[in-house]
């Protein structure tokens, strides 16, 4: 219960921090303006007005929030550490697990309310020019999270042997990248022999899999990837696994 | 820490493990790469679009460059831009491109039903080349097996290709029902109904292309007909 206590305070500063970070501010204004931009890309596809606008609207939420997620995971410990904070914190009774958790907790909020805000925008802009709430929507919101939930968790990761914020930011958006080409490795596999097909099949079978969870790019009528339970059992795999091997590179650092 | 080691091991095996069984089982929801051919100068941005997850969006981007594309008159030698308009003025012309752009759309994105209808019927009625328009449909019904749009429009190509007016606009007409019908398909119904004189339901067609379309040249064109049809003797809507 302690543990949970401690975890729930630091998620809550997390989430200030972050809430009142000025790029969070910068971003969402960014994301109303683009949004925008998009009803004029909109006006372009006459009566396909309606698809265009949401698809530019949620490629542009999926985009903007991952930017921030990765600057936001790759300096969330880093910078504790450069400007000594993380020492006032381990100067009292505060368990690394629940440190870590709360941070990464506390992030997953952030990018959860930074989402919901820009959907309201996006939603209000489709509202106002008299278009229905499209069906997959919602979940393609929803899904653009759990991707940013695993992107983070393999940031917070990478920030803790990586050697500075930018080679984490680097590394992570290649792991976002190489995930949604996971259906196209099938076909590189199929294609190449050898070393070269070793070496494909592990990226392929050990990196997360976003297209698994691109609800958004799938739309209302495409067949789901893979069964819920499924999706949910891979999100809380790449949730805790990650975690945990944070934990055990974060236990051995000496503050 | 020999506690979260004890952890970690058996998650990360299961993590392990789910990868390949999704990567191995999963459903194939697109073409694969090969599938999507380049067109003109198309290949870093498709490139750009896999590795984000925006395919939709680059199929809607390329459906505009498509819309954009047929809506510009063609321009023989010595042919001026209106000459170029009025021969063109029911979509007639041979635009090279058009064929290999709508393939290159239903790549990225199979399940964009609107652009395949739009494609297949401007190439079977507007520019008398059914043949494409056939093997169009039939590559989109690989990922929409189910998709009655698709088999009605090959259908209504079908009896086109046997000159039977009456049956294609009968075989169209579910889809004119559809409120996210494409506009092409239903000022075809329209001129079909016109052409066998069955004039008030062509009115009431070109009445619902005025209300549902936001494209100047079909709303002009229906105001056109729609004029047209009033002033003929004995007609009633």
């Amino acid at each position: 219960m302690k543990y949970l206590n401690t975890a729930w305070s630091i998620a809550r500063h997390s989430l200030r921090e972050n809430y009142k970070n000025r790029f969070f501010g910068l971003f969402v204004v960014f994301a109303g303006v683009l949004i925008y931009a998009s009803l004029l890309a909109g006006v372009m596809a006459v009566d396909e007005e309606a698809r265009v606008i949401t698809d530019l609207g949620l490629a542009l939420m999926e985009l903007i929030t991952l930017v921030y997620a990765l600057l936001a995971a790759a300096a969330a410990i880093t910078n504790e550490i450069k400007t000594k904070t993380i020492y006032l914190v381990f100067s009292r009774p505060v368990p690394r697990a629940a440190y870590l958790a709360g941070k990464a907790a506390g992030l997953y909020a952030a990018f959860a309310l930074m989402l919901g805000v820009m959907a309201l925008i996006h939603l209000s802009l489709l509202y106002f020019r008299g278009f229905v709430l499209p069906p997959f929507y919602l979940t393609a919101v929803l899904f653009i999270w759990c991707k940013l939930i695993i992107i983070t968790s393999a940031a917070l990761f990478v920030s803790l042997f990586a050697t500075s914020t930018v080679s984490t930011v680097a590394i992570t958006g290649i792991l976002w990248t190489l995930g949604h080409f996971t259906s196209e490795a099938k076909f590189l596999i199929i294609k190449s022999s050898g070393a070269a097909a070793l070496v494909l099949k592990a990226v392929a079978y050990f990196i997360p899999n976003f297209q698994l969870f691109n609800a958004r790019d799938l739309g209302a009528t495409a067949p789901p990837a893979a069964p819920p339970g499924f999706l949910a059992g891979y999100l809380l795999l790449w949730l805790v696994v990650p975690y945990l091997f944070s934990l055990l590179l974060f236990r051995k650092k000496e503050f | 820490m020999k506690r979260t080691l004890y952890l970690v091991l058996p998650l990360a095996a299961a993590l392990a493990l789910a990868g390949p069984w999704a990567f191995l089982t999963c459903a194939r929801q697109f073409p694969p790469a090969d599938k999507i051919g380049t067109v003109r100068q198309g290949a870093v941005e498709d490139a750009v679009a896999l590795a984000l997850g925006v395919r939709r969006l680059a199929a809607d981007l390329w459906f505009i460059r498509l819309m954009q594309y047929y809506g510009t008159p063609e321009l023989l030698e010595g042919e001026g831009e209106e000459e170029a308009l009025e021969r063109g003025e029911n979509g007639a012309g041979k635009y090279p491109d058009f064929l290999p752009v709508a393939r290159h759309i239903l790549a990225l994105d199979p399940y964009f039903t609107n652009a395949g209808l739009y494609a297949a019927g401007s190439l079977a009625f507007n520019m008398a080349r059914p043949e494409e328009a056939v093997s169009l449909l039939n590559g989109a019904l690989i990922y929409r097996p189910k998709e009655w749009k698709y088999v009605a429009l090959l259908a209504a190509i079908g009896y086109s290709k046997a000159k039977n007016p009456a049956k294609v606009s009968e075989l169209i007409t579910p889809l004119i029902m559809e409120p996210d019908c494409p506009v092409m398909i239903r000022q075809l119904a329209a001129f079909l109904n016109k052409r066998m004189g069955n004039y008030s339901a062509a009115y009431r067609i070109y009445k619902t292309i005025i209300e549902t379309t936001k494209d100047r040249f079909y709303i002009d064109n229906a105001r056109k007909e729609m004029a047209k049809l009033e002033k003929m003797k004995g007609f009633q809507y």
